[in-house]
């Protein structure tokens, strides 16, 4: 039992470091924007996909943010995904072609594999450009944001482009807070970092392009995978293309107001991950392709984060069990000294990247909150540690995946 | 002390103790003194002439002042509506500019001028300057921002802190340190040893670049970067080389040093890892990328964006991007020969020098 509890612990002394290393790195080290100074070129036509699924309250929004942003209108051709949507999402998706001729094109879908990944796949027969863009309903892009996602493109190497997603429904709740600061060390700290580090940032299905012809490469959208977004940043991994991170192209999402919501949100991210990890996980670290040693080191790390939480749970019986068991004194002083530096940095270390975050984005009294992010902390490695659970027992049992769509706040216009 | 009173005070300490971080959270929760989104520039795209745009606007009050002054050959003083002093000029009279130089050492103001203006040399210019007509600075002079509404002109070793927009031709002169953005609706010219961040214009030339020199090279087709799939992508492991005037029909990625030797063409765009050297006379169709640095050889041509991630140097005669095609070449630190002409945005982070040799 002491082994399994060694092992636990010096893995999660790994992630740590990793989350240390990560926020000194973006505090303290040069920091890598190579094509954000692209500010004139000779802009290719981009395809900019709208992923809706009943999206009444926000598919306006996004439509109209995408009718004023700078980039040559010639050049660019908005699909909003309408995936069986059953509410009002069509007809103001006609609405706006009307307004807008020629320069949006709907694609209406009534039937087939739900989800996102499968509604991308069928939305492809309409795309012709080798630059595509992909947002999620719910955000509402700048003015420059598509000059700025569609510029690391010039770079042959970039298979997938990821952007800053910022919460604007921060200040609505206690929820809304947390999730705005757990966004700040996501983006601003971890996927930076890894941009500096040359690792794998993470494509995030929104906010983000992906290259045509890399897409056509490694086998086009996953309609099977649960985060489509994971999926296709190893796939693009695996066949010698990069995804680069963006963190001055920000673009505002909607963030979940109820803990429900969020729940099932955090679960079905959580059982993507783990299905990339036992898809991908082994050919990445050992296999062989074109990653390098310190992409296939954070890569793997990358895809085990939701795996942490049952091993955490498990860390936590493990350590109640040695602690009833009486284990020899020498094993005693060794786990003290683990479970302490364990329980000490486990935790502060995150809190400490999101503290950092915090501070970079300039902000000054929501680190105040910082205490409250234990409540996030536990309801997230209770609802991963439940998603593991279900994710092994739907293997057992052969029940296939049911998709949730993540709830929308905004009043319908 | 009774036990069960001992008990529920070390309770209550123990609470209050674990309670205690949390009350600026609470206080912040119930407050929601810092609960707005994070500021997300929607409208303004981080664009060169943001700032000039805003100045515009901010003395478009001055206007009829101006007018009248223009119309009188006089000058007036007044206050903006943020407070912030002003001096309206109608006429570049040198005495009159002489006396707000003076000024300006312990009392700096806002100057409009309606038409030409002619600053003395030695002079400091802590506040905005907007120049109706013509703009000819003196020398060793040192600016915070200037707006001119024709051409702009620097005397040597001049200095402007924040930026700098023409509407007409922008020429700065020997030695002149441009520490902010500079952009023209027309052309900038930058003399030997000026220093540079970020430049915007149809055309840049750098020192005297030959205009013939550069008609002279080949004209290149449209790209095929990133518009279409029309060329496939040649992965390399290692360092890798193209053979002088070899003409070669696809896009490249090299995953350590690229040297293109002379008079190679490329119908496609370049990447790599490592160092990229371009000898002379080298055609690129497409974008050049480096992690590292760039140094591109004298006489090439340049169709899409250059970007090193490191260093990029540029020798005499090369071209990047054209009249028809706009493009971006940036680098933390630039160096650039004279006779150099970008079409687009040259943009230096850390670092921009233009040299007699690199």
């Amino acid at each position: 039992m002491i082994y399994a509890l060694y092992i636990i612990v010096l893995v999660i002394c790994v992630y740590t470091g990793r989350h240390y290393f990560f926020t000194l790195n973006r505090l303290f080290a040069f920091q890598r924007h190579p094509y954000i100074d692209i500010d004139t070129a000779d802009w290719p036509p981009v395809t900019v996909l709208v992923a809706a699924h009943n999206e009444e309250k926000v598919i306006a929004n996004i439509l109209e943010a995408l009718m004023t942003v700078k980039y040559p209108a010639d050049k660019m051709l908005v699909i909003p995904v309408n995936d069986r949507s059953s509410d009002r999402t069509r007809e103001i998706i006609d609405k706006f072609v009307e307004e807008f001729p020629g320069r949006i094109q709907p694609f209406h879908r009534v039937g087939g594999k739900g989800g996102k990944a499968a509604a991308l796949k069928d939305a492809m027969e309409l795309v012709t450009t080798e630059v595509i863009l992909i947002f999620d309903a719910d955000y509402i892009p700048g003015a420059g944001l598509i000059k700025q996602l569609v510029a690391p493109f010039f770079d042959l190497e970039v298979g997938g482009v990821m952007g800053r997603v910022v919460p604007m429904n921060a200040g609505t709740n206690l929820l809304t807070r947390l999730l705005d600061l757990e966004r700040s060390g996501g983006y601003q700290v971890d996927q930076q970092a890894r941009m500096n580090l040359r690792l794998v940032p993470q494509h995030g299905g929104t906010v983000a392009g992906v290259r045509l012809s890399a897409l056509r490469e490694i086998g086009g959208w996953n309609e099977n995978s649960l985060t489509e977004d994971t999926d296709l940043t190893y796939r693009l991994l695996l066949n010698g293309w990069k995804t680069v991170y963006q963190n001055r192209s920000e673009c505002y999402e909607e963030v979940p107001e109820v803990w429900t919501v969020r729940i099932k949100q955090i679960m079905r991210w959580a059982k993507g991950h783990n299905q990339a990890m036992m898809t991908y996980g082994f050919r990445l670290l050992l296999g062989k392709h074109r990653a390098t040693l310190r992409e296939r080191i954070d890569g793997t790390l990358l895809l085990g984060v939701y795996a942490m939480a049952p091993v955490t749970l498990v860390g936590w019986a493990l350590a109640l069990g040695v602690f009833y068991q009486g284990v020899a004194p020498l094993h005693g002083v060794i786990a003290l000294l683990s479970l302490t530096a364990y329980a000490a940095l486990g935790n502060l270390a995150a809190f400490f990247e999101i503290a950092a975050a915090v501070r970079l984005d300039g902000t000054r009294k929501r680190i105040s909150l910082l205490p409250f992010l234990i409540l996030g902390f536990g309801v997230s490695i209770f609802s991963v540690s439940r998603a593991a659970v279900s994710q092994v027992s739907d293997l057992v049992t052969g029940a296939e995946f049911h998709w949730d769509k993540t709830e929308r706040f905004r009043k319908v216009l | 002390m009774n036990p069960f009173l001992a008990v529920a005070a070390l309770v209550f300490m123990v609470s209050l103790m674990f309670m205690l971080p949390l009350v600026p959270a609470l206080v912040e929760l119930r407050r929601k003194s810092d609960a707005q989104p994070l500021n997300v520039i929607q409208q303004n795209a981080g664009e060169i002439r943001h700032f000039a745009t805003s100045f515009r606007s901010y003395i478009k009050g001055l206007e009829p002042a101006m007018q009248r002054c223009v119309a009188a050959g006089t000058s007036a003083t007044g206050t903006l509506p943020d407070g912030e002093e002003y001096v309206v000029l109608g006429r570049a009279d040198e005495p009159l500019v002489f006396a707000l130089q003076q000024r300006d050492a312990t009392h700096p103001v806002v100057m409009a001028a309606g038409a030409d203006l002619t600053l003395p040399p030695d002079s400091t210019f802590s506040r905005d300057i907007y120049a109706g007509g013509e703009f000819q600075g003196g020398e060793k002079n040192n600016y915070r921002a200037i707006l001119g509404e024709k051409t702009v002109y620097l005397g040597a070793s001049s200095r402007v802190a924040r930026w700098v927009h023409a509407v007409g031709e922008f020429t700065a002169g020997f030695c002149c340190q441009l520490v902010g953005r500079v952009s023209s609706d027309a052309l900038i010219r930058l003399h030997a040893d000026c220093s540079f961040l970020r430049l915007n214009a149809p055309r840049i030339e750098i020192g005297n670049a030959h205009t013939n020199t550069h008609e002279a090279m080949p004209r290149l087709s449209l790209p095929a970067s990133i518009g279409s799939e029309t060329l496939r992508r040649f992965l390399h492991d290692g360092d890798f080389e193209i053979p002088a005037g070899q003409v070669i029909s696809s896009n490249f990625v090299v995953r350590g040093r690229l040297l293109i030797r002379s008079g190679a063409r490329v119908s496609g765009s370049v990447k790599s890892v490592k160092d990229m050297v371009l000898e002379d006379g080298v055609a690129v169709e497409g974008s050049l990328i480096s992690a590292r640095k760039i140094r591109i050889g004298p006489h090439c041509a340049i169709h899409g964006p250059v970007v090193a991630e490191r260093e990029l140097a540029i020798a005499t005669g090369t071209r990047c991007g054209s009249q028809e095609h706009p493009t971006t070449v940036s680098a933390p630190r630039i160096e650039v020969e004279e006779g150099v002409l970008v079409f687009g945005t040259l943009w230096a982070r850390e670092y921009g020098q233009v040299v007699a040799n690199l």
